[in-house]
């Protein structure tokens, strides 16, 4: 009896041949008599099948994947820590990403249902997944943002004891800004107020965000009552200058203020910064950030093979001591489990 | 075995606390062993205070060395109390090493001899000094929080944030966390001074210089409460002047026992 892994990912094949898979269901592969059990992974980036079969399994599922050559193959303590590093994040575009644990979750709860899973893939998920979840508790492997919005929400998280009652002003519309304010907005931040030079834009966003479009030339008016600021306009010159800065903070009693700015060229001097209660970050350092954040994800991928190493090697005696040998047993046999 | 010992136990337990938790520094909370820990050391404190203060039959107040202890004992307690109720990580793991400090100099550096003149007996006195002492324990733990804000604004205005930085609570709360600890204290103390002038008129004595300490302590930090609400003095100026002046208070209450 082989454990196997055949599939392909955001490595190996380029996104035309993955969504050309991405509509195949797991009902037209249980026909197949050489396959005792089999699970079907099928997300944006990867689509895999694991599964127990005889020696015919691999053209099986190869003439299921229909044959594409940016297959691979994986097969028994290899396939167990494939699907490991899969659930943990460390196979996937965005290294140390959760999703894709729920994703599996749910590709696997689907394979259970179908009854397309017995003794032997049933443990190796719930394996997969409790490994999946040690990792992400006892290695870094998950931590600290990727992207410069969610790197600005967790910024406004060591700021403001709560974003509810925070009020957000994006002054410039833009991708990057729309992230973050959306970022933002989504971790709970209470107001949001958009302003543009183009009104029609402002009330664009505004209303996907939630939040009210206010007028250009208002803007500083509204200051006052702004506790994260986020600037990405095309102004060829600072729009925030420590002069305009330092009354306005009198009147805002000396609140925190967090300070993002996207734009290039910079829409808010750096020394504002310097001010007490200002903090100022701009696209650099946010970017700066980040890529620290990944690079601390990436040495954590050493520590975490090594867990899923274990793991997979205590599953892999009980697969040998259990199911290797042992050509009769049908699927799911309550009597064959210990 | 003297009663001594029980400070040399505390000091021990949040020693482990403090450390249990740095060493977790990247972790998201603070270790599990910390509040319990706290917790220990704590109850040690309280046995060795409630032993002295049966042998003295009084507030074990009585020299420079039980009122430093008390002082820790004072931070400890507000550090429990108010720790859960914000759910603030590593405020625990900060007030550790200022327990352990007050703890090693009262052990090592301070007086602990027995008060030649007894001082007079009255309820007002344990009263004034009790609750004066208390106020310092929260002035202590403001300083924490004041440490703490110091830290955390130095990172975040330094920009240079990894997943490796400090988890430190959010600084809007840190400083919300640290006046309103010289708010608490500032209000206690002025309570122990009532206590102070009432019980004068009891007893009849005073010691000049302890009075003018207190009563200037007691403006020192009157003003920052103030200067808060007339001037918006917060974050890392009201953070820095509460660190200072507990430190004062500490140097200079140390100082005037040592002169007499």
């Amino acid at each position: 009896m082989n454990l196997l892994v055949i599939g392909l990912n955001h490595r190996t094949a380029p996104v035309e041949v993955r969504e050309q898979l991405a509509t195949i269901q797991l009902s037209q592969l249980l026909a197949t008599a050489a396959l005792r059990e089999a699970v079907l992974l099928s997300t944006c980036n990867r689509v895999e099948v694991y599964g127990l079969g005889d020696a015919n399994a691999a053209a099986a599922i190869r003439h299921f994947l229909r044959d594409s050559p940016h297959l691979y193959e994986l097969r028994d303590r290899d396939c167990v820590r494939h699907l490991g590093e899969v659930v943990s994040g460390l196979d996937s575009m965005v290294l140390g990403e959760t999703e894709i644990l729920g994703q599996a979750k749910t590709a696997y709860l689907a394979a259970q249902q179908a009854g397309a899973t017995g003794i032997a893939l049933n443990r190796l998920f719930q394996k997969a997944f409790s490994t999946g979840k040690h990792i992400r508790t006892n290695t870094a492997i998950a931590r600290g943002s990727t992207s410069v919005g969610n790197v600005a929400v967790d910024l406004a998280q060591q700021i403001f004891r709560n974003l509810a009652p925070c009020t957000v002003m994006v002054v410039g519309t833009g991708e990057m800004s729309e992230a973050t304010a959306k970022a933002l907005h989504s971790r709970g931040a209470g107001t949001i107020m958009v302003c543009s030079r183009s009104h029609e834009r402002a009330q664009a966003v505004a209303g996907q965000l939630g939040g009210q479009a206010i007028s250009y030339d208002d803007w500083p008016a509204r200051f006052p009552a702004v506790d994260i600021v986020i600037s990405a306009t095309a102004a060829p010159h600072p729009i925030i200058t420590r002069e305009k800065l330092i009354p306005l903070m009198k009147t805002r009693h000396q609140r925190p203020l967090f300070l993002i700015d996207i734009a290039v060229p910079r829409d808010i001097e750096r020394t504002c910064g310097e001010l007490e209660n200002v903090f100022l970050y701009d696209i650099d350092d946010l970017q700066q950030i980040a890529s620290q954040n990944v690079a601390a994800r990436e040495r954590e991928i050493a520590g975490a093979r090594a867990i899923i190493a274990e793991h997979a090697e205590r599953f892999w005696c009980w697969f040998e001591l259990n199911l290797k040998q042992d050509r009769t047993v049908a699927p799911g046999d309550v009597a064959f489990s210990r | 075995m003297t009663d001594r010992t029980f400070i040399w136990l505390t000091v021990a337990c949040y020693a482990v606390a403090g450390a249990l938790t740095f060493w977790r520094l990247r972790g998201r909370e603070a270790h599990p062993l910390n509040y319990a820990l706290m917790l220990a050391g704590f109850a040690l404190q309280t046995t060795f205070l409630y032993w002295r203060g049966q042998n003295l039959q009084r507030c074990p107040l009585t020299n420079t060395f039980e009122t430093t202890v008390f002082i820790a004992w004072a931070a400890v307690l507000f550090y429990l109390l108010i720790g859960p109720a914000y759910r603030v990580s590593f405020l625990g793991a900060f007030s550790a090493p200022l327990a352990v400090a007050l703890g090693l100099i009262a052990l090592l550096g301070l007086n602990d001899s027995p008060r030649v003149t007894p001082l007079s007996r009255s309820a007002w006195v344990d009263f004034h000094a009790g609750i004066a002492i208390l106020a310092c324990g929260a002035f202590g733990l403001a300083f924490v929080a004041g440490i703490m804000y110091l830290v955390q604004e130095r990172q975040l205005k330094s920009r240079k944030l990894s997943s490796s930085f400090l988890l430190l609570p959010p600084i809007e709360q840190l400083d919300v966390i640290n006046y309103r600890l010289v708010l608490l204290g500032f209000i206690m103390l002025t309570a122990g001074m009532i206590g102070g002038f009432i019980s004068y008129r009891i007893v009849g004595h005073w010691t000049r210089p302890k009075i003018v300490w207190a009563v200037v302590v007691w403006l020192l930090y009157g003003s920052l409460v103030a200067a808060r609400h007339r001037w918006s003095v917060r974050g890392r100026r009201s953070a820095l002047i509460s660190v200072v002046l507990f430190a004062l208070v500490l140097i200079t209450f140390w100082g005037l026992n040592a002169l007499r």
